[in-house]
């Protein structure tokens, strides 16, 4: 026969009067009554409602918010990415597409021809900033993605991520001057 | 045969086995640039170093053989100094562009670089800068500042194709690889210089920057470039073929394969019939099936079997052709074969063979005879007799001259039926009255039997494009619709019979080996 | 002519503006509003007029207005005129029960005058029903009638749907409604034999005697365990949570009501809530003293046999007074009531079927009858 471990458990014994359930129906109306007052007082700091009043009131974004992406630019104007994919790979949701091609400058070598980010796909994880080795790409802090109508307003394209982007003071194959 | 002991591992060992080897036997790795299996041995990167009890330096593993009683030891503390000093040595000018590189991924520098150095540069000085981009060869670019001198390439063109394109020049650290003053590394196999080149030195123009290597899945296949049936890891991505690159096979193709093997690939992805059409519609394939079966039954009720001709593709694999024989004389009862297939190209005396056919041999081993099949010009002087008149083709590839092969265009119109059943859009396809699309090697399985008899088999790599289905399922559905089934439910069904009851033929198996690259 | 058009008027004033609209408000206010308050949300609050919420009552004219606008379906294989029919079966009786209710004692065309005992007499004149639709004798038995008739609705829509959650639905609807019926009957018998009558002013009438001079007698004083009874029964009985098992929308999606769209369906929803009002009424008269407010009598305030005349010298202005007051009264009663069944349905969870059924027949009617008993008892030594 095989053992069967067992653990002695402790119930309650309840009484005629707990079984009736008054008591803890009373204390449940008196929770749910203590809401209902606290809720209707006037001054609206006094209750514990934390809905936000998103439309009327602005969202306070957190100081290390990710949001739109941007494309950073060199001295030159140039798109800073080498197109290494190494965002479109780490992407959990599979939103980066970008081909390469060959350029002119051999110092360069190699630039996205086509570099594009589908913003609804977009999970907003900010894996893509954490595995650029260029300072390629960024997310800006406080800018929410927009919302759209049109599923194809949604891809950004490299030349709209330039717009965004900025200057960026990384150096081709690490710091040697 | 001399014992060894390799960190504490006691093995026994051949004679003249190589330090490097030996530890490899024991199961331990020995890191190494320059030292390459096919190729000879110059120990000129340093990378291999190991501490051989009663030597006073450090000895090159890959060159060093062992003798009885040796002890080994590869992870000293001595060798991991050496190991480091040799990395950083190698780094100095190393511009560590890994993002650019195609390399990154499948690069020996960067993998020993995690696994043996790992520290931060100390260089505080420009970098030398050397060429970049610089076309070595019309298949391969050389960028300077990544090579590390290694000479894998060098000695590859001079031991394995024996072309002597490639030497170092310059000295120090101005020293790069350049072809010889007036030549360049145009050799039928100069994109195996990139394969083994062990940083990103040397890069393939037709992959450059076309994907990244981490993406790709690699499935084990056969090329079909010609009837050498050099082993490759078909390497794809997002269904579509992206390179090959040669797979060790000491019995066919070793560590190398053909440049022009290396292109084939795209013909996977060009012009592909993608659904069955019956006179130019696009149909179902229950729909087409029905169609044909119909007008093959009419066909044969009205001409007779034996008019009936079925077109063999040496391009097909064994099962295909196994089920094409059964179809033939089982179901529309024929013994009318014709020879398909690419006609005969340029060859060497190493890899390239002048059979552009993969399968030819496979015809030979599943019919059991080298004479079952009657050559294709003969198909277009019956067709112009009047002896044939169905045709049922199998590949759009004619092994006779072009202005045989227009004839043979232009004689389609007097047949009653042709069922053309192939990978490829084109003139026969317009033509056809029922075109049904095919996969390629790489979106179905099978055997290819090479042109010495061995056979190979290839994996499927991913879904097949639009509609199209192996050649062995189209027979199997038309023989359903036919009314008389094949019973096979898996190709490996198929593959069981196809040999039986002629084994002599055909040295089956296919031959495997590790590489130890 | 004066009698007909009087009728007129109180029925647009009762069943019309009080039950129609606290009904309709309740569904936002003790709905969604209530509900929202108790769960730290906000509750409805976009709709609109010029800009100003007010409380979210715009939303229940949005409400009226999508459902009027909706496409009125019907299921494939319903029974059309069956299906038509129950909405307006169920709605009927919800609306005919308030018939009966008091809201407030029969007008005296003369003077007023309040008897040793509590009772009001009307000298020189006669008592006028205006302030209930009909006075009846049989008033209690009127409206038990009336709304067991809402159990047929409730079946007929369950069946007539087509579906199996509503077939479900309209079954445990008439199995529970039939159960809590006989113990709600039962529990009021003793309350019967105390005032001794059916009629609803009478009773409310006999709740106006102070015993020892300060303590109304008011049902719960007399009848507090037939108070608790009638309370849960009449929970039950009005299908809210927590015994809302004929429309478990985790269950049978919304039960009987699931095939019903448009104004269908919204006749529907607001006689439940008619319904939920309707019995807090019941309550109200027949525990918690209808009309009355305690101490006030048409002719002054009586407190531990003091008596204060107030406006003495123009008594009739008192009287108005008076019914104005019992009138907010009773109203107000109502509506404390309605919010203590809402209470009741965002803090108790939903039963089990088999827990409905076991509460109704196993636990109410035993205690019910006891109660019969013991009130009998009591009234037999006294």
């Amino acid at each position: 026969m095989a053992l069967v471990e067992t653990r002695p458990v402790n119930r309650i014994k309840q009484n005629l009067w707990d079984k009736s359930y008054i008591p803890e129906i009373v204390r449940g109306l008196a929770i749910t009554t203590r809401h209902f007052f606290r809720n209707m007082n006037p001054d609206k700091s006094q209750r514990s409602t934390f809905t936000r009043e998103y439309p009327e009131v602005p969202t306070v974004y957190p100081e290390r918010y990710r949001g739109l992406h941007r494309l950073m630019l060199r001295a030159d104007g140039q798109v800073r990415c080498v197109a290494c994919m190494c965002c479109s790979t780490i992407c959990p949701a599979d939103c980066i597409h970008i081909e390469a091609a060959e350029h002119d400058d051999p110092a360069i070598e190699k630039y996205p021809r086509v570099f594009v980010i589908d913003e609804l796909r977009c999970i907003v994880c900010g894996l893509c900033v954490e595995a650029c080795p260029c300072d390629a790409i960024r997310m800006d802090g406080g800018v929410h993605i927009p919302p759209y109508t049109e599923r194809g307003a949604a891809f950004f394209d490299r030349d709209l991520l330039m717009e965004r982007g900025g200057l960026s003071l990384a150096v081709q194959g690490g710091e040697s001057k | 045969m001399p014992k060894v002991t390799v960190n504490g591992t006691e093995i026994e060992v051949d004679k003249g086995t190589t330090i490097l080897r030996a530890a490899a036997e024991a199961g331990f790795e020995v890191p190494h640039f320059c030292y390459h299996p096919a190729l000879s041995i110059p120990a000129n990167c340093r990378m291999c170093l190991v501490e051989v009890e009663g030597a006073w330096k450090l000895q090159p593993a890959c060159y060093s053989q062992v003798t009885d009683g040796m002890v080994i030891n590869t992870k000293s503390e001595r060798v991991v100094k050496a190991q480091k000093a040799v990395l950083e040595f190698i780094l100095v000018n190393h511009p560590v562009d890994c993002p650019i590189c195609d390399q990154a991924g499948e690069c020996k520098l960067q993998d020993y670089y995690v696994a043996y150095d790992s520290q931060e540069s100390r260089l505080r000085a420009e970098k030398v800068h050397k060429v970049k981009v610089f076309p070595i060869g019309p298949e391969v670019l050389y960028d300077g500042e990544r090579c590390i001198l290694c000479t894998r390439c060098v000695r590859f063109c001079e031991e394995i194709t024996a072309t002597n394109e490639l030497t170092i020049v310059q000295r120090g650290d101005r020293a790069e690889i350049r072809a010889f003053p007036g030549r360049e590394l145009d050799n039928k196999y100069s994109v195996c210089t990139a394969d083994i080149c062990p940083v990103g030195a040397l890069t393939a123009r037709d992959f450059r920057f076309k994907c990244r290597v981490w993406l790709l899945n690699s499935t084990d296949s056969v090329c079909t470039g010609c009837s050498n049936g050099c082993n490759i890891h078909l390497e794809h991505f997002r269904n579509e073929i992206q390179r090959y690159r040669p797979r060790f096979n000491p019995a066919v193709n070793d560590y190398w394969m053909c440049d022009a093997g290396r292109l084939t690939y795209k013909e996977v992805h060009t012009d592909r019939l993608l659904h069955p059409t019956n006179n130019g519609a696009e149909l179902n394939w229950h729909a087409v099936c029905e169609t044909v079966a119909d007008k093959l039954k009419r066909a044969i009720d009205e001409v007779g079997s034996d008019k009936i001709a079925l077109v063999l593709s040496p391009q097909a694999s064994c099962e295909d052709l196994h089920l094409a024989r059964k179809f033939a004389s089982d179901v529309i009862k024929t013994s009318r074969f014709y020879m398909g297939g690419k006609r005969d190209g340029d060859s060497d005396d190493f890899l390239i063979k002048a059979d552009k056919n993969p399968n030819r041999r496979g015809i030979e081993a599943v019919f059991g005879s080298t004479t079952a099949a009657l050559p294709f010009s003969q198909l277009v002087d019956d067709i112009e007799a009047g002896t044939v008149q169905v045709v049922y083709m199998m590949d759009q590839y004619m092994p006779v001259d072009a202005a045989t092969a227009a004839r043979f265009v232009e004689r389609l119109d007097k047949l009653k039926l042709f069922v053309f059943q192939a990978q490829h859009q084109g003139a026969l396809a317009q033509k056809a009255h029922i075109a049904l699309p095919v996969c390629s090697h790489a979106e179905s399985e099978g055997t290819f039997v090479n042109f010495e008899g061995i056979a190979q088999g290839f994996e499927r790599a991913f879904a097949a494009h639009g509609e199209s289905l192996p050649h062995w399922q189209i027979f199997m559905r038309l023989a359903q619709a036919m009314g008389k089934p094949f019973s096979y439910t898996f190709i490996q069904q198929i593959r069981k019979e196809m040999f039986a009851p002629r084994p002599d033929s055909v040295a089956s198996g296919t031959a495997e080996g590790v590489p130890v690259e | 002519m004066v009698e007909v058009l009087i009728t007129v008027i109180k029925i647009v004033a009762i069943v019309f503006v009080f039950a129609m609209g606290v009904a309709s408000l309740m569904t936002l206010l003790g709905d969604r509003k209530q509900s929202a308050k108790i769960q730290n949300r906000v509750g409805p609050n976009q709709a609109k007029f010029f800009g100003f919420s007010l409380g979210g009552i715009p939303h229940f004219i949005a409400d009226g207005i999508k459902m009027i606008l909706k496409e009125n379906t019907m299921p494939n294989g319903a029974n059309k005129w069956l299906h038509t029919l129950a909405p307006a079966l169920i709605f009927f009786p919800a609306l005919v029960g308030w018939a009966v209710i008091p809201f407030m004692d029969h007008y005296c065309t003369g003077s007023v005058r309040t008897l040793a005992d509590y009772t009001e007499v009307c000298i020189d004149g006669e008592w006028k029903n205006y302030f209930s639709i009909m006075h009846s004798d049989a008033g209690l038995l009127f409206a038990f009638a009336i709304a067991a008739v809402s159990v047929y609705g409730a079946a007929i829509a369950g069946w007539a749907s087509n579906n199996k959650f509503s077939l479900l639905g309209g079954l445990r609807s008439s199995a529970q409604m039939i159960s809590y019926e006989v113990s709600m009957g039962l529990s009021l018998a003793g309350v019967l034999m105390i005032y001794g009558t059916l009629n609803l002013n009478e009773m409310v009438r006999a709740q106006g005697y102070l015993f020892g001079g300060w303590l109304p007698m008011w049902g719960i004083v007399v009848q507090p365990l037939a108070f608790f009874l009638f309370f849960l029964a009449g929970l039950a009985e009005t299908k809210r949570a927590p015994f809302d098992l004929p429309e478990d929308e985790s269950v049978i999606v919304a039960g009987y009501i699931t095939e019903y769209s448009s104004m269908k369906f919204a006749i529907m929803q607001l006689s439940e809530y008619v319904a939920t009002v309707f019995i807090a009424a019941l309550i109200a008269i027949l525990f918690l003293g209808g009309w009355q407010v305690p101490f006030l009598y048409a002719d002054g305030i009586r407190f531990l046999g003091n008596h204060w005349q107030p406006f003495a010298e123009n008594p009739d202005l008192w009287y108005y007074f008076t019914i104005m007051l019992r009138i907010g009264a009773m109203v107000l009663k109502v509506l404390f009531l309605v919010w203590l069944q809402f209470m009741m349905r965002w803090t108790l969870p939903r039963f089990r079927y088999d827990q409905v059924m076991t509460l109704g027949w196993k636990i109410l009617l035993p205690l019910s009858i006891a109660n019969l008993f013991i009130t009998a008892l009591i009234l037999t030594i006294l």
